[in-house]
């Protein structure tokens, strides 16, 4: 296994002094009829802005992610979140609401959506605090499409997503409309799912200026991506899993110096 | 002026069943809540009233005493909904769907076994209007007007929980549970507030019910009041507003109202034939429109219309 690199953070990236919200996974391990999908004994993630998590198909990425976010729940273990200036919280006790309200959110690999919603009702949605969503809060609409009109528009004209007064027809535009759901929460941990799988590449390179500016802001942003390219370009720190065990760790060089270790997952021409 | 007490009681009907419906319809349309056992909400207000109004010594006169009465069979809907979407929170469409007429079940046999306090099989009566006018076909024309103001005022809340933030979460977590959890959103406590709130006004419109009628029979606990409402905004169309009122307006207020009131049907058919006519066209009406119109006559919520009424664009 390979040493945790410490602070190396990637030059071009604007740095910040102020620690970002960290997420330790301690000996956490997860089932599927009696079979290990996740053996996680000890990660830390969020020591860089954008952290790398590959691995072969069936590796068990995804289900970490999800155990993470509080959409499955662990069989032992914990997942803890620090964040400046905040008691630590024990994540994997709280239900999954309250994972995202305390600042966790996660992008899905396999296309999700609200049927019957339109795109901007999908943005409003995720903005909309709890108290305007009162059954007898009967008036918030306006007000709240006024207060974010400003990030609404301006993520809609970024991505080129044109009238958003109607429902997400294509795969794409529903995988985007998840993106930009996450990205206007502005969370304190942000998880992709295979970000970019199923997008045009014009959209790829917009949604990773994205993800970027939201790490130099201080989100930590994890992402799970087989177009490796993608994380020897963003990456400070990758985390290689298979059959549900961390492999590797470290800086893209270090990885990729196990050059026979990931290919023989991954296939050649990967590294 | 000629007041048909046939045709009060029809309109009554009607316009409860409308009721009903717009409330099933914050339920099943936004919320994806099967709820079949409607008639027990209903019947729990209808009967907590009853029980509490006749039965127990009040200190107090009418109108006071319909007030308490009535609020205490709303709360007690209401508790009822809190109970029973609180077992049923968990469990998928068939477990709901059971599980609500389960409960409608058990309170039509609670209130047929506990004959000391309900009569039982031989029904209840001793109820009354808050008010008297000296002639009971006003009396009820002046209950049927209350019970129009009430559902009016269900329906305006409908029409404004479709343009509030309220609305959109509801439809959300209908449309997808663990997507809206992922956003931060309290699905459980949402879906139970909702659930308590919308089958307490159930057990109002019971209560309503029963002043109408002042007699408690046991026999109103079936399954018709479910069914008509089901029918009603299934036909209508369960994610429009307009879906419950065009609904049974079609169904339930074709049938009573203008068959029962303008066909010279014969005299003898009262009693077995047309009850049955009813059930069974009312089936032919649900499968056709399932078959046809899946959506019902309204068809597709529209929330693009919406947006745009709303925020422009
Ligand atoms: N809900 C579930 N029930 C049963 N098995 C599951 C479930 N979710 C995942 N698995 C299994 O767990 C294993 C890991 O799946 P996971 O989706 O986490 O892999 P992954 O690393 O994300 O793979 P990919 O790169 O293909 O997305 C797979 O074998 C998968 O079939
Ligand atoms: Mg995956």
């Amino acid at each position: 296994m390979v040493a945790e690199s410490g602070t190396a953070v990637r030059a071009d990236l604007p740095h910040r002094t102020m620690p970002r919200a960290r997420l330790t996974v301690t000996d956490v391990s997860k089932s599927f009829s009696g079979r290990t999908v996740v053996d996680v004994d000890s990660l830390t993630l969020g020591d860089h802005p954008i952290e790398g998590l590959i691995g072969p198909n069936g590796a068990g990425k995804t289900t970490l992610m999800r155990l993470i976010m509080g959409s499955l729940k662990v069989d032992s273990g914990k997942i803890r979140l620090e964040r400046e200036g905040r008691r630590e919280i024990e994540l994997s006790r709280l239900p999954a609401h309250k994972i995202a309200q305390s600042g966790v959110v996660k992008s899905n690999q396999v296309i999700t959506d609200f049927e019957g919603l339109t795109i901007l009702d999908s943005l409003l949605l995720s903005v909309t605090p709890a108290r305007r969503e009162h059954p007898l809060h009967l008036a918030g609409e306006r007000a709240t499409y006024d207060e974010h009109r400003a990030a609404i528009e301006r993520q809609l004209d970024d991505f080129g997503l044109e009238d958003s007064r109607r429902v997400a027809l294509s795969a794409g535009e529903k995988k985007l409309v998840d993106i930009i759901r996450c990205l206007l929460l502005r969370p304190a941990v942000l998880l992709l799912d295979e970000p970019t799988a199923g997008l045009p590449g014009e959209v790829t390179r917009k949604v990773m200026d994205a993800v970027e500016k939201l790490a130099a802001d201080g989100t930590t942003v994890v992402i799970i991506e087989h177009d490796l390219a993608v994380i020897w370009r963003l990456c400070a720190q990758v985390t290689f899993m298979a059959e549900g065990r961390v492999l590797l760790r470290g800086e893209p060089s270090d990885i990729r110096e196990h050059k026979t270790v990931v290919e023989s997952y991954l296939g050649q021409g990967h590294v | 002026m000629v007041l048909d007490t046939f045709l009060i009681t029809g309109l009554f009907n009607v316009v409860m069943l409308i009721g009903l419906a717009l409330l099933l319809h914050l339920q099943l349309g936004l919320t994806r809540i099967a709820n079949f056992g409607v008639v027990g909400f209903w019947g729990v207000g209808l009967y907590t009233f009853g029980v509490l109004y006749v039965r127990v010594d009040w200190p107090f006169e009418d109108p006071i005493q319909f007030v308490v009465c009535a609020v205490l069979a709303t709360a007690a809907a209401g508790l009822c909904g809190l109970l029973i979407g609180w077992l049923i929170a968990d469990l998928d469409v068939d477990g709901v769907l059971v599980g609500t007429l389960g409960f409608a079940t058990a309170v039509a046999i609670l209130a047929t076994t506990e004959q000391g306090l309900t009569g039982g099989a031989r029904g209840m009566g001793g109820l009354r209007f808050p008010y008297d006018s000296g002639d009971v076909a006003v009396n009820e024309l002046i209950w049927l007007l209350v019970l129009v103001a009430l559902v009016a005022g269900i329906l305006a809340y409908v029409w404004l929980v479709h343009r509030a933030p309220y609305g959109r979460l509801l439809i959300a977590i209908g449309s997808n549970e663990p997507l809206a959890r992922s956003l931060g959103k309290p699905v459980t406590r949402t879906k139970l507030g909702l659930f308590t709130i919308t089958s307490a006004l159930m057990g109002l419109l019971g209560v309503m019910y029963g002043v109408m009628v002042r007699f408690l029979e046991v026999s109103s606990l079936g399954i018709e009041v479910t069914l008509a409402t089901v029918v009603g905004l299934v036909v209508g169309g369960s994610v429009r507003v307009l879906g419950a009122v065009v609904g049974v307006l079609l169904t339930v207020g074709f049938f009573d109202i203008v068959i029962q009131s303008y066909l010279p049907l014969p005299a003898e058919w009262y009693t077995q034939t047309i009850p049955l006519m009813r059930e069974v066209l009312f089936g032919v009406a649900l499968i056709l429109v399932l078959v046809f119109r899946p959506l019902g006559l309204l068809g597709h919520m529209r929330r693009d219309r919406l947006m745009k009424r709303i925020h422009g664009g």
